[in-house]
């Protein structure tokens, strides 16, 4: 480097001043690796219970495990009405050829250099849970442990995993691509049981990571586990030369999380064909998760055993609101016209206003299609303005929105009013002087004024 | 050029403004706006050159262009569509360029502004689209706003070549589920080095499509990568190589470039491939005069001269007033809104002023500046203050006047910055104010050094090892580094290893592979050496909140326990350091006073690479330590600048290892200066004051780029078999208040970066030119004995400039 004027920088003491060698955690430097022996190497098979493979790109570990359960999805067809994937018959219906699958990397930034050292594959085999590892002891071992995943994926091609959408599959697609050899086909489908768990779990437990799941949903005690947030450096560390020991519970931690997957892909399969057994919350998540899928009668259904079984109150508003919806849409105005008067009368019930956001929407939305439903159907535009105005002052009297929100709500109401009264012309005017103060076409800036006048004039 | 002492030569300028009197109306107006700028003129200018405010006058006559037919291999759709827009043949550089492209030859096209620069690269690389829809290009500007400019101009040729290629800019600000779409579909992707380096390198597999058809990366503005900048860049397309060889390609490199004197170095140092240089420019370009002002002289001895803010706001209005659209370059944001407000008071009955005069700088929103651009365009808004956000490619078409408050710093820009002037067909004019800079005041008085070749070099040192490490571990993140591989002609081996030995990188059969949890292209920008910053933390906000950043090497001076820190336009006190923690702790406070660190700095010789007489003294370059310490601080009034107190601080001692260049002024040059010692002394610190200016024009870098410290020479290797005895050099500052003796005295120049940034060997190859510049600089100025336009004030009656002028005359051949 001399030859080009720049400074010869590498001679001992000089290093210790570069920046670029100073590690984030102050992680102790370590010293060059030691030459892999071949003791070494066999104690982690031996640890772990691994064999050696070995393919036309060379050796890897493979640890295989047959557990008695959880035993195969019994409604393989019913996971299909909650996944997201276009699907077409017969996709779910053999579920032995579903293939589980869960990784363990270098870190979760992403990009390409970031590496799958452990791939966990399961699927169900023999009335039980067949678990297979494979596991790089170095990296030079990635190729052969890429190509058998490519023949697993071959012979399962339904990929199941959890958050596999956005993580360990565009992961294992870089690596593949990295390889500039192994191409596999994508996977024919691959559901990700993230999306639904959000749905199911995440109001009631607060979380949807898997580890959370299997304890509150499934049941299971996994007993101590990793922290994932160690995984990396423990692989690291093996690596460099230290024990092969710590791995174990990575290992372990891979098995456990293989066998939730699949144990959770069976309870979630049996929730959606069973939705009667479901809690009232799981009940709710599912109807949502229905709704979106356009399953419409299914979502009503489901809707309605939620509200039947007793949901906490503003989501027991949300249900009936969503369910009001749906009915309207299905033509079923009856069915919807009572769900409205519900939500709209529930305050004067309870007595109370309510200062939640959420609750005074469903209220005031309920009002205004009760609303139309007068000034429409029932050509009964008294009862139509009344409803009006009832949404009006319970938006009045309600503190906890912001403005931004009140104004809005403020300008629809005053619109449907102003055409109600205009019909009745005359009639009207003083009611709305009193009771809609914030003029149209007021920015929302000057709504707290408009309110404050208003409030004068009613004296 | 016409110097203005020279009496005919102005005569025959003056007699060509009147001729062109009779000319169209903007061009009579403009020319008395030119005369009336003359008149300012003292008229004992002629006798005394100290009292000239016109001090040149540089006329550029109206040119033909010259012409070329378009290529016979053009597609003919191609040349459709660019006859569609009114273009039937080429200006002859845009020809040869063209030409150069499809011969498979890197090309740097170096092209003043409004000269077609765009279709350089444009035409070529469209045709190869067109011959081949998989191929692709990479277009990469230093900035995201010339990318969206650009966009334009291709969308246009995209929709007149009915779609058959697809063009996206790929930035921070594109929406995630467009990416997808852009890495698969398009041919042509506009992005910038800092998205490159962190944001599509470490995701290649995502742009396999582009990688493995990559034909063309094309670099504008070429002359902004020098530097610390150049140096990371240069690093970016080491990694950009090494991704397209995986897959199979290797793109050819298209550049633009202002003039500046090496381009086509700097395009092989920054691809590390042979250029083929293109720089006869065939535009055609309007009449246009160039003035050079300096502002009228208040007190010759102290070398005072009148605001150029203010100066700056009257010759915009000579060419306002007379309702000539005028763009007005300040150097920074806060005159940019001084000569703003400014110039709306002076005009109050302009119609629609608010509107027809406006700002443009950094912090206005993209809508507001899209706005401005096209409101300049059509005419509307008749002046424009403007930072260096207008300076580069953006398209404000051109106007009738430019004017310069404070040379922009350098040649380059300020040609750029005076290209915005100059309507087709009829005459325009750029204006100079200098500051009381010395640069602008060499500048200023030295016009035939700016308008002859230019001088200023661009450099940049990739293998600094700082960058370099830095940009390994990315390279390594994005592709396991092979043993025996080579990083930009770099054996890699043992850089790798140090790596190693820090636990990034792990090392499986011939192969490095990134062992970290994190993605390293995030922790290192691409506009500074080290990515170890210190963080500045708010006290007043609860919790403590991080408010900015400042960098390793400034940290110590500007956030030093009881600093005085602006931030967003207000004054923090510095509470706390935490040194090891890389955290300063400070709470908002109302002030009167600054804070100006006191630094003692040590420069200590590891290796001398080579050394040359300089006169009677010698010049010499290479590895050095310095040392430097926080000693204490000051605390400056402002306004006033008085002293109103220091401190004294116990800080760490800094030390880096950077190479410098140095003069050595030997035994018998000092002893036979006939000048008592503490004006010897005063004098070596203004020349070293003097000679870090005309360095900073020379390598085209800024000040803080280069530190300068003096000290006593070591003794000679060899002659002493210990090891060398450190030198002890405080800086400036502590020295004027203790005058010290040296002997033999070192004057350093240094790479104020760690590793250095590849100025001091071309420094020291340019050591004729930096002493007779400097030279010129002391000599050509008004004051008596030295003033901050030269030397730095003379304090206590000393005659630091005659020191500094016979220093200089004992070194110069």
């Amino acid at each position: 480097m001399s030859d080009r004027g720049g400074i010869r920088w590498l001679d001992g003491d000089r290093r210790t001043a570069l920046g670029a060698l100073r590690r984030g955690r102050g992680a102790p430097a370590c010293a060059a690796t030691p030459p892999e022996t071949e003791e070494r190497r066999d104690a982690l098979a031996e640890i772990v219970g691994a064999t050696v493979e070995r393919n036309r790109y060379g050796e890897f570990l493979r640890v295989r495990r047959w557990l008695t359960g959880p035993g195969p999805c019994r409604f393989p067809e019913a996971l299909q009405r909650v996944v997201r994937a276009p699907l077409e018959a017969g996709d779910l219906a053999e579920p032995e050829r579903w293939l589980f699958l869960d990784t363990e990397t270098t870190g979760l930034s992403g990009g390409t250099g970031t590496c799958a050292f452990l791939v966990g594959l399961a699927w169900w085999e023999a009335g039980g849970l067949a678990i297979e590892q494979l596991f790089l002891r170095d990296y030079a071992e990635e190729h052969a442990v890429l190509l058998a995943l490519a023949e697993r994926l071959e012979e399962r091609p339904v990929l199941v995993t959890y958050n596999g959408k956005s993580f360990d599959w565009p992961l294992l697609e870089t690596r593949f691509r990295l390889t500039r050899q192994i191409e596999p086909a994508p996977p024919r489908l691959h559901i990700d049981l993230l999306h639904p768990a959000r749905q199911l779990w995440r109001l009631e437990w607060g979380t949807a990571r898997l580890g959370e799941l299997e304890r509150l949903v499934l049941g299971i005690d996994r007993g101590p586990d990793l922290p994932s947030a160690l995984i990396p450096e423990i692989y690291f560390d093996y690596l460099r030369g230290a024990s092969a020991e710590p791995l174990v519970a990575v290992f372990r931690h891979n098995q456990g999380d293989l066998s939730s997957l699949a144990a959770l892909a069976g309870h979630i399969a049996e929730l959606a064909h069973s939705p009667e057994r479901a809690s009232p919350l799981e009940q709710y998540g599912l109807s949502r998760i229905f709704e979106r899928r356009g399953d419409r009668p299914g979502a009503r259904r489901v809707y309605e055993m939620a509200i039947e079984a007793g949901l906490p109150a503003s989501l027991g508003r949300a249900a009936r609101r969503r369910l009001a919806r749906l009915a309207r849409r299905d033509g079923e105005l009856e069915l919807a016209h009572s769900l409205w008067r519900e939500l709209a009368e529930e305050e004067s019930v309870t007595g109370e206003v309510s200062e939640e956001k959420e609750t005074v929407e469903s209220i005031l939305e309920a009002c205004e299609q009760l609303a139309i439903h007068y000034e429409r159907r029932e050509r009964n535009r008294e009862e139509a303005l009344e409803w009006t105005r009832h949404a009006a002052a319970l938006l009045d009297g309600s503190g906890g929105v912001d403005r931004k929100f009140r104004c809005r709500w403020q300008q629809r109401l005053e619109r449907r009013m102003g055409r109600l009264a205009g019909r009745r012309r005359g009639a009207s005017n003083a009611l709305l002087g009193k009771v809609m103060p914030c003029v149209s076409g007021a920015g929302a800036g000057s709504c707290g004024l408009e309110r404050a006048k208003g409030k004068q004039s009613e004296y | 050029m016409v110097g203005f002492g020279e009496e005919k030569a102005k005569e025959g300028v003056l007699a060509s403004l009147s001729l062109r009197q009779a000319a169209s109306g903007t061009i009579a107006t403009l020319g008395d706006a030119i005369d009336s700028l003359i008149k300012r003129q003292p008229a004992r200018a002629a006798e005394d050159a100290a009292l000239r405010v016109i001090t040149a006058i540089h006329e550029m006559p109206e040119r033909e262009a010259e012409w070329a037919p378009m290529p016979s291999w053009l597609r003919p759709e191609l040349a459709a569509a660019y006859r569609g827009k009114g273009i039937e043949r080429l200006y002859s550089h845009q020809a040869a360029a063209a030409e150069a492209v499809r011969a498979g030859r890197n090309v740097v096209v170096v092209t003043p502004t409004a000269s077609g620069k765009t279709l350089c690269y444009n035409l070529p690389v469209l045709n190869a689209i067109l011959e081949n829809a998989d191929a692709r290009a990479l277009y990469l500007f230093p900035t995201k706003a010339l990318a969206q400019d650009q966009l334009a101009e291709l969308h246009d040729l995209e929709e007149r070549l009915g779609d058959a290629f697809a063009v996206f800019t790929y930035d921070g600000d594109t929406p995630s589920d467009a990416r997808k779409a852009i890495r698969e579909r398009g041919h042509i992707v506009l992005s910038n080095p800092d998205m490159l380096h962190a944001g599509i390198l470490p995701h290649h597999t995502r742009w396999m499509r582009l990688f493995e058809n990559l034909r063309f990366v094309v670099i504008d503005e070429l002359h902004t990568y020098r530097g610390v900048f150049g140096s990371h860049v240069t690093n970016v397309l080491r990694r950009l190589a090494r991704i397209a060889r995986f897959y199979g390609s290797k793109p050819q490199f298209i550049c633009s470039s202002a003039t500046i004197a090496n381009p086509r170095e700097l395009a092989e140092r920054l691809a590390e491939q042979p250029f083929d240089l293109v720089d006869e420019n065939g535009a055609p370009a309007a009449r246009k005069t160039f003035v050079f002002y300096n502002p009228p002289l208040v007190n010759r001895r102290l070398g005072i001269r009148r605001s150029y803010i203010n100066e700056s706001r009257r010759v915009a209005q000579e060419f306002l007033g007379r309702d000539l659209q005028t763009l007005v370059f300040a150097n920074s944001r806060l005159h940019t809104e001084l000569l703003v407000t400014y110039l709306l008071q002076t005009n109050p009955s302009l119609p629609g002023r608010q509107e027809a005069i406006r700002g443009y700088r950094g912090g206005y929103l993209p809508g507001e500046r899209r706005e401005i651009e096209r409101g300049l365009r059509e005419g509307r808004i008749r002046a424009v203050v403007a930072t260096s956000a207008l300076e580069l490619g953006v398209d404000i078409g051109s106007l009738d006047a430019v004017v310069m408050a404070g040379y922009p710093g350098r040649i380059a820009s300020t040609w750029q910055r005076a290209g915005r002037a100059g309507r087709r067909n009829g005459h325009a004019c750029a204006v100079l104010v200098a500051s009381s800079a010395p640069l602008d005041q060499f500048i200023v008085t030295h016009p035939e050094y700016f308008f002859g070749q230019s001088p200023e070099r661009a450099f940049v040192e990739p293998d600094n090892p700082e960058i370099l490490l830095n940009h390994l571990k990315c390279a390594a993140f994005e592709l396991p580094l092979r043993a025996g591989e080579r990083f930009g002609g770099l054996e890699i081996d043992e850089p790798a290893r140090a790596l190693e030995g820090a636990g990034f990188l792990h090392r499986s059969g011939a192969a490095w592979h990134w062992t970290d949890e994190a993605y390293p292209a995030d922790a290192i920008s691409l506009r500074a050496v080290t990515s170890d910053n210190f963080v500045i933390m708010d006290l007043g906000r609860g919790a403590p909140e991080a408010i900015g950043e400042v960098d390793f090497s400034s940290a110590l001076t500007t956030v030093h326990p009881k600093a005085i820190y602006l931030h967003d336009g207000a004054f923090y006190s510095v509470e706390r350091l935490d040194f090891d923690d890389r955290k300063a702790y400070v709470r908002q406070v109302e002030t009167d006073y600054f804070t100006d660190a006191i630094r003692y700095t040590e420069v200590r010789i590891l290796e001398e690479a080579a050394r040359a007489p300089a006169g009677e003294g010698r010049a010499a370059h290479g590895d050095v330590l310095v040392r430097s310490q926080v000693v204490g601080f000051k605390k400056i009034k402002f306004f006033t600048n008085e002293n109103v107190g220091a401190g004294p601080l116990e800080l760490p001692e800094n030390e880096m290892h950077t190479t410098s260049f140095w003069i050595t002024l030997e035994r018998g040059l000092v002893a036979a200066l006939p000048f008592p010692v503490s004006e010897r002394q005063a004098g070596m610190y203004g020349l070293l004051c003097a000679l870090e200016a005309v360095a900073t024009l020379l390598l085209m870098c800024d000040r803080r780029d280069l530190g300068t410290a003096i000290g006593e020479r070591p003794p000679d290797p060899g002659s002493n078999a210990a090891a060398p005895r450190p030198e002890m050099s405080p800086s400036p500052e502590v020295s004027r208040t203790k005058a010290q003796e040296f002997f033999e005295p070192n004057l350093y120049l240094y790479d104020a970066y760690p590793g250095g940034i590849g100025f001091s060997r071309p420094l020291f190859e340019m050591r004729g030119e930096l002493l007779a510049r400097t030279r010129e600089l002391i000599r050509s100025c008004a004051c008596e004995h030295g003033c901050p336009s030269c030397v730095g004030p003379a304090e206590g009656g000393w005659r630091t400039k005659e020191v500094a002028l016979a220093i200089l005359e004992r070194l110069c051949e």
